[in-house]
C-alpha cells in the first residue's frame, strides 16, 4: 500500500534528528547568543520542526495504515561463523519502524513537547543557566522520538538509557538545591534498577529466539521487531516457556522503573524537585510514556505469557490505587498531579497486562494531552504566586482565568467526565479489563481497585481545583498578586485543552481510529474505538457517577475558600497519616540505605581498609622496615665485609659438614 | 715423603690460615692486613706443596702441586703490589692507612 505521504516514512529518522540538533547549537553556542532566549527559540525551532515532520508522518501512515521499516545504517557487525547464535554474527542496525504504534506516539511527543518548549521560553526566563537547559530538553525530546521509532530492541535500550540520563539532568536543573540533587539521583537509580532487568529481558529474547529457525539471517538483521514484514512473535520458534516468561517479567520491571509503577514508583513525586516544564514532559510525553510503551512494543511483537500478563495486571492495578491514595493528602500542587501519573499510568499498564493493548496506547494518548495541560496550568499559578503550597493559595481563578479554566478543563477530563478525552479513555480501560476478567477471574481484585480510584482521581484532583482556584482570596496574604501568564505560556494551555476535550472522540474518526488496531499482519488488538454495548454503557454511567461523587465531595470538603480538617481524634488520622507518609516505603526505603546498606558499606569499607589495604601495606612495610634494618650491614668498612665472608664461610662449612650428613634427603645419613 | 706426617703439615697450614684470619679481622693498619692476607694466602700455597709433596713418586702424579705453589706465589706478589699501591693512594688521599676510615670508594 502507498499513500500520498509514503514518501516522507524513509525521512522519518529526521524527526529526531532536529531536536537533537537543537541540542548541538545549543549545547556548544547557547552561552555564546547575545540574548540567552533565542537558545529556546532554537529549541522551539527543533521541536517544531519535528512537530510538523512528525504529525506528517503519522496522518501517513492514518492514510495507508502499515509496516514501513528504512533499515539502512549498520553500525557494527559482530564478526560470525555461521551458527546464527547470538552474538553470532549480530549486527547493531539503526533503523526507523513507521507503524501504528510508533505514529501514535509520534503525535503525542511531538506535540506535547513542542507546547512544552514554547511555554518554556517564558516561563523559565528568570533562571539561570537557560542554555543548558534548552540543549537538555531538545536532547530529552530527541531522545524519546528515538526510542519511538526504534526498530529493533536494542536500539530501543540505547534511546532509553538516553532518556534516563536527560531526565536525571533535567530534575537535577537545580542542582544548588541539594533536595532537587537528591531526587535526581534517585530517579536515576531507581530507573537504573528497572535498565537492568530491562537489558536482561532483551538477552534472553536475543539468546533464546536466536538459535534456530529463521533467526540465522536474523542475528545478523540485528533482531528487527518486524522482520521481512512479519512481527518478532511469529518468526520465533518455540522458546523455553519459563525462560520466556521471565523475559517478560523483567522487561515488565524495566518498565516498572520508568513508568514509576510500584514498587518502583518513589522517583516520579521526589522528580518533582525540577522545573515544572520537565515534570510536564515527563509526565505526559518523554519519560514515564517510554515504560508503557515498551509494553506496547513487547506485547504486540514478542507478546506475554499468561504469568507476565497476571503479574502486568497486578502491578498497573495496584499501582493505580496506590498512588492515588496517595495524591488524596498531599499538599504540593505538582506532587498531587505527579501520583496522579503514576496512577494514571498504572491504568495503561493494567490495560496491556488485560490483553488489550492499544487501549493502554489510547489512555496514553489521551492523558498526555491532559496531564500536560495540568502541568503546564500548575506552572502557570507556580509562576504567578511562586508557591507550590495549596494551603497558601485560593481565589486565583479571578487572576488566572485562562489558567484556572485549563485546569479545570484537564481536571474534569482526568476525572473522566464526558466528553472529554479521558472519559473515553479510561472507560475503555476499565470496560476492557472488566472483559478480560470474565474470562480471568484473578483480575477482578485488580478491576474493583481500578474502578475505585475513579472517585479518588476526581476527588484528589477537584481539591486541588477548589484549593487553588475557588474561594475569594488566597489563604496566605503575604502572597504576591498574581498576573496572568504571557501568551507562550496561555498559547500552549489553551491548544492542551483543546486536546484535552477532543482527543478522546478523535478516536471515532475512522482514520485515526485505524491507527489503534495495531496495523496490518499483526494479532487484532480490539477495544479501540470504544464499543458500547449495555454492559458498557452500565460502567460508564457508574464510573461517571463515581466521578462526579469526587467531584462534590471534594466541593463539599473543601470548595469556596473551605478547609476541611480532620479532627485530632478521628479513626481517619492514622490513615491520613499512613498516607502522607507515603505508606512508609520512603522511610523503609531510607532505613534500609542506611541500615543496611551502609553497615553492609562499612564492612566492606573495613575490608578494604584493614585486610587488603591492610595486606599491602604490611607488606611495603615489612620490607621497609628490613631494608631499614639491613641497610646498617652496608657500612663500608673493609674489616665488617670480610667479618661477614668468614661468618658466611663456617655457616656453609657447618651446613655442609654437619647438617647435610644429619638429614637423610639431601643425601647424608 | 719421609720424615714428618701429612697431618703436622696441615695442622701449620690450618693455624697459618687461622692467624692470617684473625689479622684480617682485627688490624685496622692496611700494611698489617696486607700481611695477614699474606700469611693466609701462604697457608694455602703450603697446602699445595705439601700434598704435591706427598703424592711425589706416585705413578700417574707430577708435580702439579708444587708448579701451582709457584704460580700462586706470583699471584701473591702482584696482589701485594697492587695492595701497596692502593695504600699509597690512600696515604695521599686522607693522610692515614686506617682502612676502619676508608667506608666509602669514591671521594
Amino acid at each position: 500500500m502507498s499513500g500520498p505521504l509514503n514518501a516522507l516514512f524513509p525521512w522519518a529518522f529526521l524527526v529526531p534528528l532536529a531536536p537533537a540538533i537543537a541540542f548541538v547549537i545549543v549545547g556548544l553556542f547557547g552561552r555564546r547568543m547575545r540574548r540567552l532566549e533565542w537558545g529556546g527559540w532554537v529549541a522551539v525551532g527543533g521541536a517544531f520542526v519535528a512537530m510538523v515532520l512528525g504529525v506528517l508522518i503519522a496522518v501517513g501512515e492514518m492514510l495507508s495504515p502499515g509496516t514501513y521499516t528504512d533499515r539502512s545504517f549498520n553500525w557494527f557487525t559482530l564478526p560470525g561463523n555461521g551458527t546464527g547464535t547470538f552474538p553470532n554474527g549480530f549486527s547493531l542496525v539503526m533503523g526507523t519502524l513507521v507503524d501504528p504504534l510508533s505514529a501514535i506516539m509520534l503525535i503525542v511527543v511531538t506535540v506535547v513537547g513542542f507546547l512544552v518548549m514554547l511555554y518554556s521560553v517564558d516561563y523559565m526566563h528568570r533562571d539561570t543557566g537557560l542554555p543548558r537547559y534548552y540543549a537538555e530538553l531538545s536532547l530529552f525530546l530527541a531522545s524519546m522520538l528515538g526510542l519511538v521509532l526504534a526498530d529493533n530492541l536494542l536500539q530501543f535500550f540505547l534511546f532509553w538509557e538516553l532518556v534516563g540520563v536527560c531526565s536525571y539532568f533535567l530534575i537535577g536543573f537545580y542542582y544548588q538545591r541539594p533536595a532537587a540533587a537528591s531526587a535526581a539521583k534517585e530517579a536515576f537509580l531507581v530507573t537504573r534498577v528497572g535498565d537492568v532487568l530491562f537489558l536482561g529481558g532483551i538477552y534472553i529474547y536475543f539468546q533464546q529466539f536466536a538459535t534456530a529457525g529463521p533467526g540465522l539471517g536474523w542475528a545478523a538483521a540485528g533482531f528487527p521487531f518486524v522482520f521481512h514484514g512479519a512481527p518478532f512473535l511469529t518468526l520465533l520458534h518455540p522458546p523455553n516457556p519459563t525462560l520466556f516468561t521471565l523475559a517478560g517479567l523483567l522487561i515488565l520491571g524495566g518498565a516498572a522503573g520508568k513508568s514509576a509503577q510500584f514498587p518502583l514508583d518513589v522517583w516520579l513525586p521526589d522528580a518533582m524537585e525540577g522545573p515544572t516544564t520537565v515534570s510536564a514532559l515527563i509526565h505526559a510525553a518523554t519519560m514515564v510514556a517510554a515504560g508503557v510503551y515498551l509494553l506496547a512494543v513487547t506485547s504486540v511483537f514478542i507478546g506475554f505469557s499468561a504469568t507476565d500478563s497476571f503479574a502486568i495486571v497486578a502491578i498497573g492495578g495496584f499501582t493505580t490505587f496506590w498512588a492515588a491514595s496517595m495524591a488524596m493528602v498531599n499538599r504540593d500542587i505538582k506532587r498531587v498531579i505527579a501520583y496522579s501519573t503514576v496512577s494514571q499510568l498504572g491504568y495503561m499498564v493494567l490495560a496491556i497486562g488485560a490483553g488489550f493493548t492499544m487501549v493502554g496506547l489510547y489512555h496514553l494518548f489521551t492523558h498526555a494531552f491532559f496531564k500536560a495541560l495540568l502541568f503546564l496550568a500548575a506552572g502557570a499559578v507556580i509562576h504567578a504566586v511562586d508557591t507550590q503550597d495549596l494551603f497558601k493559595m485560593g481565589g486565583l481563578r479571578k487572576t488566572l482565568r485562562i489558567t484556572s479554566i485549563g485546569f479545570l478543563i484537564g481536571g474534569l477530563s482526568l476525572a473522566g467526565i464526558p466528553p472529554l478525552a479521558g472519559f473515553f479513555s479510561k472507560d475503555d480501560v476499565l470496560s476492557s479489563v472488566y472483559t478480560a476478567a470474565q474470562t480471568h477471574p484473578m483480575y477482578w481484585p485488580f478491576f474493583v481497585l481500578a474502578f475505585a480510584t475513579v472517585f479518588m482521581t476526581a476527588y484528589y484532583i477537584f481539591r486541588v481545583w477548589f484549593l487553588t482556584f475557588s474561594g475569594d482570596r488566597p489563604r496566605d496574604p503575604t502572597l504576591p498578586p498574581a498576573h496572568e501568564a504571557p501568551w507562550t505560556m496561555t498559547v500552549p494551555i489553551l491548544i492542551l485543552s483543546g486536546l484535552a476535550i477532543l482527543a478522546g472522540a478523535l478516536v471515532f474518526v475512522p482514520q485515526i481510529g485505524g491507527l489503534f488496531t495495531a496495523g496490518v499482519g499483526f494479532p487484532a488488538t480490539p477495544g479501540v474505538p470504544p464499543t458500547y454495548t449495555t454492559t458498557d454503557i452500565l460502567l460508564s454511567v457508574v464510573s461517571v457517577g463515581l466521578g462526579a461523587g469526587g467531584i462534590l465531595t471534594a466541593y463539599v470538603l473543601w470548595g469556596n475558600g473551605r478547609v476541611f480538617s480532620l479532627a485530632e481524634d478521628s479513626a481517619a488520622q492514622p490513615i491520613r497519616r499512613l498516607l502522607l507518609e507515603r505508606y512508609y516505603v520512603k522511610t523503609a526505603v531510607d532505613w534500609f540505605g542506611l541500615r543496611v546498606v551502609y553497615a553492609v558499606s562499612r564492612f566492606l569499607d573495613f575490608v578494604d581498609e584493614y585486610i587488603i589495604d591492610g595486606t599491602v601495606h604490611g607488606f611495603e612495610r615489612l620490607f621497609s622496615e628490613l631494608s631499614i634494618r639491613l641497610r646498617r650491614l652496608q657500612s663500608g668498612v673493609v674489616l665488617d665485609y670480610a667479618a661477614y665472608v668468614v661468618v658466611g664461610l663456617a655457616v656453609f662449612l657447618v651446613f655442609l659438614y654437619v647438617i647435610v650428613p644429619a638429614i637423610p634427603a639431601l643425601g647424608g645419613g | 715423603m719421609t720424615g714428618l706426617p701429612l697431618a703436622g703439615f696441615l695442622a701449620l697450614s690450618a693455624v697459618l690460615l687461622g692467624i692470617g684470619i684473625f689479622g684480617i679481622l682485627t688490624r685496622r693498619n692496611f700494611i698489617l692486613l696486607l700481611i695477614a692476607i699474606e700469611v693466609a694466602m701462604n697457608s694455602a700455597i703450603l697446602n699445595f706443596v705439601v700434598f704435591g709433596a706427598y703424592w711425589g713418586g706416585v705413578p700417574g702424579y707430577g708435580i702439579e702441586g708444587q708448579s701451582v705453589a709457584v704460580v700462586l706465589i706470583g699471584l701473591a706478589a702482584t696482589e701485594v703490589a697492587v695492595g701497596l699501591a692502593i695504600v699509597l693512594a690512600l696515604n695521599r688521599l686522607r693522610g692515614s692507612i686506617n682502612v676502619a676510615e676508608a667506608t666509602v670508594l669514591k671521594l
